[in-house]
């Protein structure tokens, strides 16, 4: 242990066990998982996001949602709580993350869930409304305003459908709307793919364990 | 007139000999800019960890401005601390030690010159990587969000600096090799390696992200416990003995622990996966690490804790051996904490909530930064060649860390008790649990607050220091 090159082979091949198991192992195991038929659609499982939502994943990876949201169903071995709050229909195992470009899997939960927004939230105008200000339709949240993702323009003509039905301190002064921008309708689109309720090889779903989110 | 402002802790004959002199002024300008800047990023991260908090009570606070969301300002604050705070006193920690420990100066001025070129590539690299999650360009990987340039750059910086701890170890005039030593050679092999391949495969050329789980928790687990914290425990084994007058025994135990943390470090990660998405195998082999990991922790703890016991009752206690001991029982707690944590049962009910963040800050401001502050306290009066610290803003400093630190964590502890246990409860709603921490995010605010004063009180004795050196040079 004195001498440098004893040393250094010996922290090499100490270090050379957790990277084996826990990079090399994971690239070329995890890494070669490959999509399965889908035998109700005819397409694969976990399903291609569209345009959209892939532009989206961008949003939320600059914006930083992984700090306060994770995007994992917990083994029900470990805890039931992911799925009794409505948060999944079953636990997320590797297989549904192969679309995505990078593995939103969060470490905290300042806020809830994501992995099945887009089966619990399905309605994109609430999106809207909710990154444009939380608390105006969850009282208490913890959540930031994302207006940065919209836009107040004046109504030109006739008011745009994309327009926020915002009411209350929200509302845009009179002949003006506020509508979102690229980003912000990215951003929804790629939540509203959060989906995974269908089953894998390796996570069936329980059909009774299907309830209404909490 | 200048000597009698500074107050004198060391007498002149222990600055020693003309070796130790000749090493320290080899290394002296590298080993001040990295402490400089490392202290000045720790004020930033302080100060954005205090605007979080806020934010946590006041969601509105700052509000409306994209680059202010809670989102981008906390892996802003998370990277400081991080990269340019703990990771850069490592480097200069890091220098001065193995440089002192191997007793060689660092030869001639292009080695100076080439090591202040690469600490002004890392700053230059945390300055934009900071700047670009501030503008939207994060890549949104958890403890990687710098750009590809930047985390490129920071690499470069690094492999430009830490091989000169190498190759003063392989130069030493010590026949037996050290304890911290040893350390010191395997974090600066570990940090390239791991930030390399971390980087590599989730950030330059992403991998599938079905494989990127294990390599986030590996990368997260691996840079703590097997680059930062090694750097700390040699500053423990380098400074206790030193300072207490003491001789390390049990010397075998201490060997014993070196190879259980190198071993155990990188598996470590996988407990933060437990019940996630990966093979089974893995979070049992997290499991495992988590709780073998308090055994490398306890050596440390039995070494020199046992140390400090012996040494004589009148030998004076500075802010040195202050700092050093606590980051010891910091350390210990950190070992305890990871091991209940890694109990499936706790992981499952405490995840995802503060007991995590307590974890994390535990290891980043405790057992990291104590034995980081001992070496900042310890090499400025030998590199600046006076007492060039106020007595009176170094006690501060530590009375102020060491509660910020305590209350935080006692506070995300039981905060995190707290919701986990609400949160097991599927008939209280989320909204209701996010009340419920209402209480615990308000005394956090005040945690946060003597955390952002004590770094404050740092970085003003720090910048007297340097000032006071440059207005007023010591004749050679």
């Amino acid at each position: 242990m004195h001498r440098l090159p004893t040393l250094l082979s010996g922290i090499f091949l100490v270090f050379l066990t957790s990277w084996l198991g826990l990079v090399a192992y994971p690239v070329l195991g995890l890494g070669r998982l490959a999509p399965v038929a889908d035998a109700d659609t005819g397409g694969t499982l976990p399903p291609v996001y569209g345009g959209q939502a892939v532009a989206g994943q961008r949003i939320y990876a600059t914006e930083g949602c992984v700090s306060c949201h994770s995007q994992q169903v917990r083994q029900t071995s470990i805890t039931q709580t992911d799925i009794e709050r409505g948060w999944g229909v079953r636990p997320s195992v590797a297989r549904d993350y192969l679309r995505d470009s990078t593995a939103f899997l969060g470490s905290r939960r300042l806020g809830q869930d994501l992995s099945n927004v887009g089966v619990r939230l399905p309605d994109a105008a609430w999106h809207y409304k909710h990154l444009y200000h939380p608390s105006s339709v969850c009282e208490g949240s913890l959540m930031p305003s994302y207006s940065h993702l919209f836009s107040l323009r004046k109504i030109q003509g006739q008011r745009s459908d994309e327009a926020l039905n915002l009411t209350g301190v929200d509302a845009p002064k009179q002949g003006y709307e506020v509508v979102p921008t690229a980003e912000a309708k990215n951003l929804v689109a790629y939540l509203l793919s959060l989906r995974h309720d269908y089953p894998l090889p390796e996570a069936p779903v329980k059909k009774a364990a299907a309830g209404p989110a909490k | 007139m200048i000597e009698n402002i500074f107050p004198h802790h060391h007498a002149e004959e222990d600055r020693g000999t003309a070796a130790t002199r000749a090493v320290d002024a080899s290394v002296r300008l590298p080993v001040l800019v990295l402490f400089g800047n490392a202290v000045h990023w720790l004020v930033v991260a302080s100060l954005i960890s205090f605007i979080l908090s806020v934010k946590l009570i006041a969601p509105g606070f700052l509000g409306g401005v994209s680059f202010l969301t809670y989102g981008r300002l906390a892996p802003m604050a998370r990277d400081l601390f991080l990269y340019g705070w703990a990771s850069q006193a490592a480097l200069a920690a890091g220098i001065w030690l193995m440089a002192r420990l191997s007793g060689r100066p660092l030869g001639g001025i292009l080695h100076s010159t080439l090591l202040v070129s690469a600490t002004v590539l890392w700053n230059v690299a945390v300055l934009l990587g900071t700047l670009a999650i501030f503008a939207g360009y994060s890549t949104g990987v958890e403890w990687l969000e710098y750009p590809n340039w930047a985390s490129a750059m920071l690499l470069l910086s690094f492999l430009l600096i830490g091989i000169w701890a190498v190759l003063q170890f392989d130069r030493r005039a010590n026949e037996r090799a050290e304890v911290a030593q040893w350390f010191l050679v395997a974090a600066f092999c570990w940090f390239p390696w791991v930030y390399g391949t971390a980087n590599l495969l989730l950030t330059w050329k992403p991998v599938q992200a079905s494989a990127q789980g294990p390599i986030q928790s590996w990368y997260c687990g691996s840079l703590l416990a097997l680059w930062l914290l090694p750097v700390a425990i040699a500053a423990l084994y380098a400074l206790m003995p030193r300072l207490l007058g003491c001789h390390l025994n049990r010397r075998n135990l201490a060997t014993l622990g070196f190879w259980m943390l190198l071993l155990l470090g990188g598996w470590n990660g996988m407990e933060r996966l437990i019940g996630g998405p990966v093979p089974a195998w893995m979070t049992s082999a997290g499991v495992v690490a988590g709780v073998l990991f308090l055994i490398p922790v306890v050596i440390v703890a039995i070494n020199l804790l046992g140390m400090s016991a012996e040494k004589n009752a009148d030998a004076e206690e500075g802010v040195v051996i202050r700092f050093l001991r606590t980051g010891i029982y910091a350390l210990l707690s950190v070992g305890i904490l990871g091991a209940l944590c890694a109990l499936p049962e706790i992981s499952g009910a405490l995840r995802f909530t503060a007991v995590t963040e307590a974890k994390t800050q535990l290891w980043i401001l405790g057992a990291i930064s104590f034995p980081l502050f001992a070496v900042v306290y310890e090499s400025f009066p030998a590199l600046l060649g006076r007492d060039c610290w106020c007595a009176s803003l170094s006690a501060r400093h530590y009375w102020l860390t060491f509660s910020g630190l305590w209350l935080l964590v006692g506070l995300m502890l039981f905060g995190g008790l707290f919701t986990g246990l609400a949160l097991n409860d599927p008939t209280v709603s989320f909204l209701n649990i996010t009340s419920y921490s209402y209480p615990f995010h308000v005394l956090e605010c005040a945690a946060q607050l003597l955390l952002l004063a004590a770094a404050v009180i740092l970085g003003i004795n720090l910048s007297r220091a340097l000032a006071w050196d440059y207005l007023f040079p010591k004749k050679k």
